[in-house]
């Protein structure tokens, strides 16, 4: 990374921020929060459809539940990275568009300055569209597998089993295919 | 000798006679049935028709016999002229239409019997009465079971969102 005697331009510093795979606070305590009640969810199904016990099976619930918040938290930052690129190229065209758009009463503006303006917007949306298409996407993916899962490949596992078995491969199953490139 | 010969006759005229006046003529019967409405958690459909009989001469209550598919049954009395045919049948093999019972009385039941034993048509013996049970059909859960339904749909939006994600990669 960055060492301490660089200084970076905005622009550089914007387009670090780009490329970079950390999330801000706002967004990782969005993935957080979703990832939680996600993972949290199947206990609903587990106690109402599959009928576990649910006071002996507290102890399994809190903990699959901590670990699968925490791997879908992680399959969401990573397809949200490989998503941002491609989005922020998708929109590129149209982001710069309504900005000249925009500014285009603004002469005061310099052209760099407008640049970045353009850039930081694009950031903005690409981040936003990505984040919320990566929630979408891994909670798509995680309920099938659990149902699957629960239903029909662990159907004969005693509910306790299937439910710790179904959640914690659709968590792991899902931060796995999230570290692949597309 | 001579009385006991005469006695014989007398019985068997007063047998007769009593016989004869236990033929029911002009049968009029009215019918109420019920089959088995929901058969979710069952292995057996149950069958029951109810039937009221009024002779157009007079006779009460005569014992009455059914017939239901080739298989003759024993009608069992419930009350004052009225009679109950019951029976069960396997869910599957249950089929849904108009069941048609046909009843006999004591002298047609027997030359019914006659006819099966013969291996003849037994069309050919008049029943007394006819009395026809629909069967509706009955429930047997959803075409569908919840979990499959949930599956699909979770399915469904899986596909929505991998084929908009691909898109996007594209």
């Amino acid at each position: 990374m960055a060492k301490k005697d660089q200084t970076f331009t905005k622009e550089e510093e914007l387009l670090l921020q780009d490329f970079s795979r950390n999330v801000s606070t706002k967004s990782s305590a969005l993935f957080y929060g979703n990832a939680f009640i996600v993972s949290a969810i199947p206990i609903w199904l587990f106690w109402r459809i599959h009928m576990i016990d649910l006071y002996s099976s507290l102890i399994s619930f809190v903990i699959v539940t901590l670990v699968s918040t925490y791997l879908v938290a992680f399959a969401y930052k990573n397809t949200k990275f490989v998503l941002k690129h491609k989005v922020a190229v998708k929109r590129e065209d149209a982001i710069t568009r309504e900005m000249n758009k925009n500014l285009a009463d603004n002469k005061k503006m310099s052209k760099k300055e407008k640049d970045e303006r353009i850039l930081w917007k694009k950031n903005e949306v690409a981040d936003y569209e990505a984040t919320t298409f990566s929630i979408f996407y891994n909670n798509a993916l995680f309920l099938a597998i659990v149902i699957f899962a629960s239903f029909y490949l662990l159907k004969s596992f005693t509910p306790a089993v299937n439910y710790v078995l179904s959640v914690g491969v659709a968590g792991g199953l899902l931060a796995l295919l999230s570290t692949g490139s597309q | 000798m001579e009385k006991l010969c005469s006695f014989l006759v007398l019985a068997a005229l007063i047998g007769f006679s009593a016989a004869n006046s236990n033929i029911c003529t002009k049968p009029e019967v009215s019918a109420q049935s019920y089959t088995t409405p929901d058969a979710t958690i069952l292995t057996n459909i149950g069958f029951v028709a109810e039937f009221s009989l009024k002779c157009g001469n007079g006779v009460q209550n005569p014992s009455l016999f059914a017939e239901l598919g080739g298989k003759t049954q024993s009608v069992a009395r419930i009350g004052n002229n009225k009679y109950q045919v019951s029976w069960a049948e396997d869910v599957k093999k249950a089929q849904r239409g108009d069941y048609t019972i046909n009843i006999y009385d004591e002298e047609n039941y027997a030359a019914l019997r006659k006819a099966m034993r013969n291996n003849e048509d037994i069309s050919s013996v008049k029943p007394l009465a006819s009395v026809v049970l629909n069967f509706p059909g009955a429930y047997q859960g959803p075409w569908v079971n919840s979990e499959f339904m949930a599956f699909v749909l979770s399915i469904a939006v899986l596909y929505a969102a991998y084929s908009a994600k691909s898109k996007l990669l594209a």
